[in-house]
C-alpha cells in the first residue's frame, strides 16, 4: 500500500492531493500484469479506470479521427493514462494502447477517483487542473478533450463559493500545505530517528555519571537528580517549574531576545538591501562592516558597559550586535543572488529604480533574509548569555552564572536545557514564519521544484 | 486557430510599427582592460511586424547584440534606430530599456514570488496607465487567449515550463511591444513541448503584429518561424548569411516535411556548421 502511494505521489495529478485523498487513491487502485503484445484498451470500448505505469513498456495510439498534433507516443513510467474515464460526457477509450514488453500497470476506477477528488476540499481541484493540462501538454489534444476534464467542486455541497471568492482558497491550502507537510514528517523515518538520538544521549549521560561513575564524571549532576529537582514542588536548589523565579529567569531571556532581535532586524534588512542595491553605498559602508563583523561579542562586553548604564541596555546592546550582522550580511547576500534578467525584465516593463527595488529587490531576496533571521535568533540566544553572564539580574544565563558560583549543580543543567528549548522554540518560530510569508517557495518545494 | 489563420490570410501583414536598423554596430567589453569584442560593424535591417531569426554558435555576441537593443549595455560605435528614431548611437551610447522593446529570456524571468496573473499585470501596473481593475481585467483575457485559464492563480514555479514561456510572451504583450526580443527561450525544452511552443507563438504572432528578434541556435526552428534568417559569423559577430525565408506565413507544422523547408535548411546548414567549427577550434565560450 505505502509503495502503491510512493507511486502514486510521483504521478502529475496526484503528487498534490492531500494525504488523505492519495490514501483513499490507493485503497482503490488495482494491481494488474500484461504480456507483452497485449492489448490493455483498444480506442471506442467503455472507459471505466484510470491506468498508472508502473513499470515495462506501453505504447499508446490516439484515435486518428481525433486531432492531436501527436498521436503516437510511448509511455513512460509513472505515466497517467486512460484519463478518459473522467471526461464529462460519453467516456470511451480515445486510444489503443498495448504493450510492446510486459507491463504492471494500477488500475484506479475514474467514478470513485473523482468522488475522492471531488472531497479533497483543497487539492481536489487542483488536481483535476493537472489532468487536463496532462491531456493538452502531454497528450498533444485541443481543448475541446482537455476541457472536459471536470473543473468545479462546488457540485458537492461545498460551501465556498467557486472562482469569485479569490483569496480564500489561497489561504486555505496554505495552512493545509503547511499542515501536509507536517504529516510528511510525522510518516517519514526522521522523528523516530530524532527519539533514538535522544534516548541514546540520555542514555549515555545516565551511564556515566550514575551507573559507571567514571572519573571526571562523577562530580555532574546525574539525569535522576536534574530531573527530580527540575519536577520537584519543593526543589533543594531553590528552582524548578514550581517556582516562581523559573518563569521570570526565561521571561526575561526572551523580552531581551526579542528587543534585540526586532531591534536587529529592523536595522539589518534594510541596511543589508541598500548594501546590495547600491553599489557607492555598499563602497563607504561595507569595510566597516567588515571590519567590525568578526570581533567576537564578548570582546564588546567592556564598551556595552561602559557605554550604557544600567545592567538590561548593555546586554541588549550585545544581543543585538549579533544579530544585526548576521541579519544585514545574510540580507545584502540576498540581493547579490538575484538573477539580474529579473531585474532587467522589470526594466524593460516600465519600472522605476524604486519600482524595482521594491517589486524586485526586496521579495527576491526574502529567502536569504529569512535565513539569516534564522541564524540571527541563534546568535541572539547565544550572545544573550554571555551578556547575562557579565552583567544582569536574571536571566537564563544569569541563572547558570550564579548558580555555578553557589555551587548548585542540578540548577546549572536545568537552565541549559531550558535554554536549548527556549532557543529551538524561537528559532522554529522565525521558520514558520517565513514560511508563511514566501507561500511561492513553500508551494514551488511541494511540488518538487519543477 | 483556423479562423485566425484565415483572418490573417486575408489581411495580410499589417504591423506599422517596430522596424529596426541595426547600423555599422560595434559592441566591445572592458575597451580598456582585456578588450573583448563581442560584435563587430554589424548592420542588419529588420522590417516592421517581420520575423528575424540570428542564428550564430555560442558565445558569438549573438545576447551582446540583443542586450544593446533592450538597453542593458552601451555600445562601442555605430548606431541603432527603431522606427527611425535613434535608441542609441554617436552622443548617447546606451538605449533606454522600454516596454517598446521586451526581452524573454533564456532561462525565464517570470517573478517567482508572484502569481501568473500578477506577473501578467506587471507591466501596466508599473506605468501606472490604466487603473487596476482594468489591467486584471484585461491580463485575464489576454491569458484566456493564449490558453493560459486556470493557471491565473498559480505561481510560475507550479506550471510547467512550456506553460511558463507562454505565460511570459503574454506578460510582454500586455504592453503593447513594437518588438520582442528572445533570446534563445526554448532552448531548455524538449524537442515535443519545443514544436508545441512554435505553433503556439506563431498563433499568438499572427494575432499580435509585432517584430520579433528572435536568437537560437537550432537552425530548424529558425527556419520553421522566420521571415529573414541572419548566420552569424563566429565572435566578434556580424551577418555572414542572411537570407529571406519564402515560405508563406501562416505556417504549420506541415511546412517541416516541405521540399522548400529541406532545400533551405540544405543551403544553410553547411554554413552554420562552418561557423560552428571554427568557433569550436577557438574554444569560445558563451557568456
Ligand atoms: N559582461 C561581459 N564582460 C566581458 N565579456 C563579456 C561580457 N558578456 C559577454 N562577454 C563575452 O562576449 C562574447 C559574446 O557573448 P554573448 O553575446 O553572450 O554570446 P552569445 O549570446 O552569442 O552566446 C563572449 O565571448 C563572452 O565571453
Ligand atoms: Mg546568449
Amino acid at each position: 500500500m505505502e509503495q502503491v502511494e510512493r507511486l502514486l505521489k510521483r504521478t502529475l495529478p496526484f503528487q498534490v492531493v492531500s494525504p488523505e485523498t492519495l490514501d483513499g487513491i490507493a485503497e482503490i487502485s488495482r494491481h494488474e500484469v500484461f504480456k507483452a503484445g497485449e492489448v490493455i484498451y483498444g480506442a471506442g470500448q467503455p472507459a471505466e479506470e484510470v491506468y498508472v505505469l508502473v513499470s515495462g513498456r506501453v505504447a499508446h495510439r490516439i484515435d486518428p479521427d481525433i486531432k492531436a498534433r501527436v498521436h503516437e507516443k510511448e509511455l513512460q513510467v509513472g505515466d497517467v493514462f486512460g484519463w478518459a474515464a473522467i471526461l464529462e460526457g460519453e467516456k470511451v477509450r480515445l486510444a489503443d494502447v498495448a504493450c510492446i514488453e510486459a507491463a504492471e500497470v494500477l488500475k484506479i476506477d475514474g467514478a470513485r477517483l473523482l468522488e475522492l477528488l471531488r472531497k479533497d476540499v483543497n487539492f481536489g481541484e487542483a488536481a483535476l487542473k493537472s489532468f487536463s493540462q496532462l491531456i493538452s501538454q502531454q497528450y498533444y489534444l485541443p481543448p475541446s478533450v482537455s476541457e472536459r476534464v471536470p473543473t468545479t467542486l462546488s457540485k458537492v455541497g461545498d460551501t465556498r463559493t467557486p472562482a469569485s471568492n479569490e483569496a480564500e482558497p489561497q489561504t486555505a491550502s496554505a495552512w493545509t500545505l503547511t499542515m501536509y507537510r507536517a504529516g510528511e514528517w510525522l510518516r517519514s523515518p526522521d522523528p523516530y530517528l530524532m527519539m533514538v538520538g535522544f534516548a541514546l544521549m540520555l542514555g549515555f549521560w545516565y551511564l556515566t555519571v550514575e551507573v559507571l561513575k567514571l572519573p571526571r564524571f562523577e562530580d555532574l549532576p546525574g539525569l535522576t537528580t536534574v530531573v527530580k529537582e527540575w519536577f520537584a514542588e519543593d526543589p533543594v536548589y531553590g528552582m524548578s517549574i514550581y517556582t516562581a523565579e523559573y518563569y521570570q529567569h526565561i521571561w526575561v531571556s526572551i523580552r531581551r531576545v526579542a528587543i534585540a532581535f526586532l531591534l536587529a532586524t529592523a536595522l539589518g534588512v534594510p541596511l543589508g538591501l541598500f548594501l546590495g542595491w547600491s553599489r557607492s553605498f555598499r563602497e563607504y559602508v561595507f569595510p566597516v562592516f567588515e571590519l567590525l563583523r568578526p570581533i567576537p561579542i564578548l570582546a564588546w562586553v567592556p564598551l556595552a558597559i561602559i557605554m550604557f548604564s544600567g545592567s538590561e541596555t548593555p546586554v541588549i546592546f550585545l544581543t543585538f550586535l549579533a544579530s544585526f550582522f548576521a541579519t544585514a550580511l545574510n540580507t545584502m547576500l540576498g540581493v547579490e543572488s538575484i538573477d539580474e534578467s529579473y531585474t532587467r525584465a522589470a526594466c524593460c516593463l516600465g519600472a522605476n529604480r524604486w519600482q524595482v527595488f521594491k517589486e524586485v529587490i526586496v521579495p527576491g531576496s526574502m529567502p536569504y533574509v529569512f535565513t539569516g533571521l534564522q541564524i540571527s535568533v541563534g546568535v541572539a540566544w547565544f550572545s544573550l548569555v554571555a551578556g547575562e553572564m557579565v552583567s544582569g539580574q536574571y536571566g537564563l544565563g544569569y541563572v547558570i552564572n550564579t548558580s555555578y558560583t553557589m555551587v548548585r549543580y542540578p540548577t546549572i543543567i536545568i537552565g541549559m536545557v531550558t535554554l536549548g528549548i527556549v532557543g529551538y522554540t524561537t528559532s522554529a518560530m522565525v521558520r514558520v514564519a517565513g514560511n508563511y510569508m514566501m507561500q511561492w517557495r513553500l508551494r514551488e518545494m511541494a511540488l518538487g521544484g519543477r | 486557430m483556423s479562423a485566425v489563420l484565415e483572418k490573417v490570410r486575408t489581411q495580410g501583414n499589417e504591423a506599422r510599427y517596430g522596424a529596426i536598423r541595426i547600423d555599422d554596430v560595434v559592441k566591445i567589453y572592458d575597451p580598456e582592460g582585456a578588450a573583448v569584442m563581442a560584435v563587430d560593424h554589424c548592420t542588419l535591417d529588420i522590417k516592421a511586424g517581420e520575423i528575424c531569426m540570428i542564428v550564430g554558435p555560442s558565445g558569438c555576441g549573438k545576447t551582446s547584440l540583443l542586450n544593446a537593443i533592450a538597453g542593458f549595455h552601451d555600445i562601442t560605435s555605430g548606431a541603432i534606430y527603431m522606427d527611425g528614431e535613434m535608441l542609441c548611437g554617436p552622443g548617447k551610447p546606451k538605449a533606454d530599456p522600454g516596454a517598446d522593446r521586451i526581452v524573454v529570456f533564456q532561462n525565464g524571468a517570470l517573478f517567482p514570488w508572484k502569481t501568473n496573473l500578477e506577473n501578467v499585470a506587471f507591466g501596466p501596473m508599473m506605468q501606472g496607465k490604466l487603473s487596476k481593475k482594468e489591467i486584471i481585467e484585461k491580463a485575464r483575457s489576454m491569458m484566456a487567449d493564449a490558453g493560459l485559464s486556470g493557471t491565473e492563480h498559480n505561481y510560475p514555479g507550479e506550471v510547467s515550463s512550456g506553460l511558463r514561456r507562454r505565460v511570459e510572451i503574454v506578460r510582454a504583450l500586455m504592453n503593447d511591444p513594437k518588438v520582442l526580443l528572445f533570446d534563445e527561450p526554448y532552448r531548455a525544452l524538449d524537442s515535443l513541448t519545443r514544436s508545441v511552443m512554435h505553433e503556439s507563438l506563431l498563433d499568438i504572432y499572427y494575432k499580435n503584429k509585432v517584430t520579433i528578434f528572435f536568437i537560437t541556435h537550432d537552425l530548424e526552428e529558425a527556419i520553421f518561424l522566420g521571415h529573414k534568417l541572419v548566420i552569424m559569423t563566429t565572435r566578434p559577430c556580424r551577418p555572414k548569411k542572411v537570407l529571406e525565408v519564402d515560405i508563406p506565413h501562416p505556417r504549420d507544422y506541415s511546412v517541416l516535411t516541405s521540399p522548400r523547408f529541406r532545400e533551405l535548411l540544405e543551403e544553410t546548414a553547411s554554413v552554420v556548421h562552418e561557423e560552428a567549427r571554427k568557433s569550436f577550434a577557438s574554444g569560445e565560450k558563451e557568456g
